[in-house]
């Protein structure tokens, strides 16, 4: 079982469809722990660099296994207690945008450090609850402004960002309260990049595997394209998509695009050998 | 090998408007971010956005970077500061 819905479902399906986790009563408690953490004057850590650093680098390229592993243990620390992410689907999205309030459409700060994106290109960022209001103070995070969005509009936003392929996730800002909504891509986002070029787990696996079904499949070869972990292929031999369930994420974008619906999501927890790969 | 990635920031006015090392690099090596923490009710002063070498590990020094900066403010050097 995912460790996060152990400790804060309460009982709730899954800990992100938990209001609970949404709360101001968190948001509070939050403050201080990002404060302590030093975190929002470190200059690479809208980078997704948080914790791992030159240090790091160095020892894999020297094969340093064992420092390699105890930075790594370290990162794990510190992401999974201020800030890190999981994956979820767009109907998981959906169900979070009816209870989850207020509801904030900004610009992404990794599309801003990687590409140096203008801010009217860049409106692909979810902020939620309690810290969207003070969003006028700190105008450095919330450059380009901020637009309030009605549940409604908030599905349409989400809808196109989904067609345009962009991996849904939900972000801890002092776990576990959740506080944004990020729309993801390789490379560009800089928690996709540290958790699939470093193995540095910033951004947990969705608890979905997506399967194919190799009668349904006509071999279009449109989902490949919509896979931002490299865990769908096309096979050239059979013709037909295939998915590596060890690296799916469970994002649901590969399933969004299948005309004839041979793609379907499975919950991980029913398959034993990927149960807890996260 | 790692290479070091050096930015002159004197040279390096307005990375936020000019971003063409960032747009350059194939692999999104560099990274921007500010040099002071974010302050109530204003926006960092763009002198105050910096480029760093982040992702060291997917550079392959092609020195696009250090020839497209129009200030000559990027050092791409690999092991012991020799020069690539």
């Amino acid at each position: 079982m995912c460790m996060w819905c152990e400790r804060y479902g309460e009982g709730f399906e899954r800990w992100y469809l938990n209001p609970a986790n949404y709360a101001r009563r968190l948001y509070k408690i939050r403050k201080e722990e990002i404060d302590a953490a030093g975190a929002e004057s470190n200059p690479q850590a809208a980078g997704g660099m948080l914790g791992v650093g030159r240090e790091f680098l160095e020892a894999q390229d020297r094969g340093d296994t064992e420092t390699v592993e105890r930075l790594r243990k370290a990162a794990h620390d510190f992401s999974w207690t201020i800030h890190f992410g999981q994956v979820i689907t767009l109907e998981e999205v959906h169900q979070v945008l009816e209870f989850m309030y207020p509801i904030g459409l900004m610009t992404c700060a990794c599309r801003r450090s990687m590409r140096g994106l203008p801010d009217n290109e860049n409106f692909t960022c979810v902020g939620m609850g309690p810290g969207m209001y003070k969003w006028e103070r700190w105008s450095d995070t919330y450059r380009g402004g901020l637009s309030f969005l009605k549940p409604e509009e908030a599905k349409e936003v989400i809808d196109s960002l989904s067609l345009r392929g962009l991996v849904h996730c939900l972000y801890t800002f002092g776990t576990p309260y959740l506080g944004g909504l990020c729309n993801c891509d390789y490379p560009d986002c800089g928690g996709l990049r540290t958790v699939l070029d470093m193995d540095v787990r910033v951004v947990w696996k969705g608890h979905y595997i997506a399967e194919v079904d190799t009668e349904l499949c006509n071999g279009c070869a449109l989902c490949p394209k919509r896979c931002q972990f490299k865990a769908l292929s096309f096979s050239p031999s059979a013709l037909k998509a295939y998915i590596d369930p060890m690296k799916c994420f469970g994002c649901g974008l590969c399933r969004n695009v299948c005309k004839v619906n041979a793609i379907r999501m499975v919950d991980r927890a029913t398959l034993p050998t990927v149960a807890n790969v996260w | 090998m790692l290479p070091t990635i050096q930015v002159n920031d004197d040279k390096c006015p307005d990375p936020l408007t000019c971003r063409k090392c960032l747009l350059t690099c194939p692999t999104r090596v560099l990274g921007l971010g500010t040099n002071v923490a974010p302050k109530k009710y204003r926006e960092t002063p763009p002198g105050n956005f910096i480029v760093r070498g982040v992702r060291l590990q997917v550079c392959s020094a092609c020195m696009k970077c250090v020839e497209i900066c129009p200030n000559g403010a990027i050092q791409v050097t690999l092991d012991r500061g020799v020069a690539a």
